[in-house]
């Protein structure tokens, strides 16, 4: 029992990592109602382009590599939209599908090529912290994983209930035409959303190198997916939705592994997606549909 | 009058010496270059570029008119799939390349050598009829499957056998033995069941049990947890470095400190230590190359010059491309665009007549079936390098 109670709280904590992805997925869905593939490589492209503290200050806190990654995640953020979403037709939704899978694997094969595919050691907070409650532990740095999704959800949550940008947010993805006519910039609104995004992303991929102790393209593919997955159970468009789902996600998938191995643990995650898809497909948090 | 005869004639026997040295003999490579084991791709082909270099620099190959040719590399992407893989080697024997060097996946080379003839001169296969020489895919036996694939890469079944004999020498305290391996992998799976388990298991070892992990993971809190109650005195890790450094990451983290821990022989890299060097400090791994004799040396640093470092794999390249001149002297290759497919078949069969060829670390013997039986070090990842530990030879 105990053995369960350790493996559920370990998924529990890695989920906070797949919560991040989500939210990022989830908040630009919400927004423009399209599916941005590319944002778990983007969030990774941020995490690399955080390493450049490294490479400038050698032996610079995890923090400085942290924050680099942010600002570098929200740069990529805002080139992902002007190159995969302002220039094309927003009314196909296959174009700005096609044009984001072209992203991912443009930023994929652009770290591959600079790292020539070689893992990176990421610097991490809280790296040998670990929490000893009775039989249990608990990782220090996946703990401050988990508060940071916390605070991020937190976060957007204000910015989108709290401030003028969230208010035009909320209109443009209620009603695109109508938040225009009122005056508000829907491009630039939309860039914003990306760029916000990206900064979270940022965070995100530095989050995920620092839990992973390494980065590596190899976990574009697997962090996509599994951001689509918490996407959809979260329900598409909520946020406190994501987080839910990426800790459920986290959870079940060690509970899958534990009892039928690794090599049937993807394949249980997927029939959870398709239970969630055909019993409740709105997701757990479906929003409310806005006035059409 | 007399003059403009001489110079004319001293002209044309310059522009027909010109002409002779532009003779070229084309060998392809063939690896990955896109994706997570780019790098494996990318040193490859430094190292065949590194060698073609010294070789023609040195005048280049003699063919079978007497003439010298220079040798002229080029290297094609697989992607380390196994259908690039196939219509790679379909482009290359379409080309004038003599042989093609390759691939890095040994998912690739298994599906890829199956596509060629089985037998030679037997009229009712139709499979390709290509010499192929690899250098990168380690898993065990490949060469097997068709008479016109040879390899130089290292036998893990001697390697692992003499590493746990060593082992048991020099540690007789330790008894067990608990693995890890990449269960999604072609070679780490081979690895691990039919190499590591097994030659632990034959030098007295008690083989506790394994976890298991895929490729693209990254969390291994649960493996590591089985890894740490099963308190094995040795721990063998069959994974390529990404996940090994994961791993050795949570076992930090857990606390998880065996006496001994064994690598696979592919993490041997400079990847490894670029992921994890400080949790990577202490594992021993067999290898087939360590820059320790002269000539290792200058491998290393002719191929540093093509932008490629030097590993077991990519100086098995350099190695390939050197035994290839040799068989290509030996064997009397025409070069000749007509004389394509007989020089193929010439290289097929100098390959296979070969007993030994000159190693980087010293005399590879060739076995029947294809393979070699290479030297090789125990090397140990001490301070964020590469240290050789025993060589057992």
């Amino acid at each position: 029992m105990l053995d369960l109670l350790q493996v559920v709280s370990d998924g529990l904590l890695f989920g906070a990592t797949y919560a991040l992805i989500g939210i990022g997925f989830t908040l630009v869905f919400g927004v423009m109602h399209k599916l941005n593939l590319s944002y778990a490589a983007a969030s990774l492209g941020g995490a690399y382009c955080g390493l450049l503290v490294l490479k400038v200050a050698a032996g610079a806190p995890a923090g400085l590599v942290f924050l680099g990654a942010l600002v570098a995640g929200g740069v990529i953020g805002w080139l992902v939209y002007l190159t995969c979403f302002h220039f094309i037709p927003l009314s196909n939704p296959l174009a700005t599908l096609m044009s984001t899978v072209g992203m991912l694997l443009l930023i994929d094969e652009i770290i591959v090529h600079v790292t020539a595919g070689m893992p990176q050691n990421y610097p991490a907070m809280f790296e040998d912290v670990m929490l000893h409650v009775g039989g249990f532990t608990l990782r220090g740095d996946l703990l401050l994983v988990f508060l940071l999704s916390v605070l991020c959800m937190a976060g957007l949550l204000a910015l989108l209930y709290r401030t003028k940008l969230g208010l035009a947010t909320r209109a443009v993805s209620q009603q695109a035409v109508a938040a225009q006519l009122c005056g508000i910039r829907v491009a630039r609104v939309n860039a914003l959303t990306f760029i916000v995004t990206g900064l979270l992303g940022g965070v995100a991929g530095a989050m995920i190198g620092a839990a992973v102790g390494a980065l590596s393209p190899l976990l574009s593919a697997p962090l996509t997916v599994k951001g689509l997955i918490v996407t959809v159970i979260g329900g598409l468009g909520s946020i406190p939705g994501a987080i839910i789902a990426g800790l459920l996600v986290g959870g079940f998938e060690n509970v899958f592994q534990l009892y039928r191995g690794v090599t049937e643990r993807d394949f249980y995650v997927m029939l959870l997606l398709f239970a969630f898809l055909i019993f409740r497909p709105g997701g757990l948090f479906a929003p409310k549909t806005g006035r059409d | 009058m007399k003059r403009i005869a001489i110079a004319l004639a001293v002209s044309l026997a310059v522009s027909g010496a010109a002409l002779a040295q532009e003779k070229t003999i084309k060998i392809a490579g063939f690896g990955a270059k896109t994706g997570a084991v780019r790098s494996f791709g990318v040193n490859s082909e430094a190292a065949l570029l590194a060698a073609a270099d010294v070789i023609n620099k040195q005048g280049g190959v003699r063919l079978a008119d007497g003439s010298k040719a220079k040798i002229a590399v080029e290297f094609y992407d697989d992607r380390c799939t196994a259908e690039e893989g196939i219509s790679i080697i379909r482009r290359i024997a379409g080309t004038e390349a003599i042989v093609a060097v390759g691939p890095t996946c040994s998912n690739v080379a298994e599906p890829l050598f199956g596509i060629l003839q089985k037998k030679v001169d037997d009229k009712s296969d139709s499979g390709l009829q290509m010499p192929i020489f690899t250098d990168v895919a380690v898993k065990g036996g490949l060469a097997k499957i068709s008479e016109w694939s040879f390899r130089n890469v290292p036998s893990e079944w001697t390697m692992y056998s003499s590493l746990f004999y060593w082992l048991k020498t020099r540690n007789p305290g330790a008894q067990t033995v608990y693995g890890g391996v990449e269960e999604d992998f072609a070679h780490s799976r081979a690895s691990w069941y039919a190499v590591m388990k097994d030659r632990a298991e034959a030098n007295g070892y008690k083989v506790l049990g394994n976890s298991k992990w895929l490729l693209n993971d990254s969390n291994f809190a649960t493996q590591v947890r089985e890894m740490k109650n099963a308190n094995a005195d040795i721990v063998a890790i069959a994974a390529h470095p990404f996940t090994t450094c994961g791993v050795l990451k949570e076992m930090q983290r857990q606390g998880v400190k065996p006496k001994v821990l064994i690598g696979l022989t592919s993490s041997s890299s400079m990847e490894t230590l670029q992921g994890c060097a400080k949790q990577a400090e202490g594992i021993i791994i067999p290898t087939s190359f360590a820059p320790v004799t002269k000539e290792g040396k200058f491998a290393a640093e002719t191929t540093a010059k093509f932008k490629g470092a030097a590993d077991l794999h990519s100086m098995a390249a350099w190695e390939n491309m050197f035994i290839l001149k040799d068989v290509i002297e030996s064997e009397k290759v025409s070069g000749n665009k007509d004389q394509l497919q007989a020089d193929r078949r010439k290289i097929r069969d100098g390959l296979a007549k070969l007993k030994e060829t000159k190693g980087l670390l010293g005399i590879t013997k060739r076995t029947e079936d294809r393979e070699a039986d290479k030297p090789y070090l125990f090397v140990q990842a001490t301070k964020g390098e590469w240290k050789v530990l025993h060589d057992p030879l």
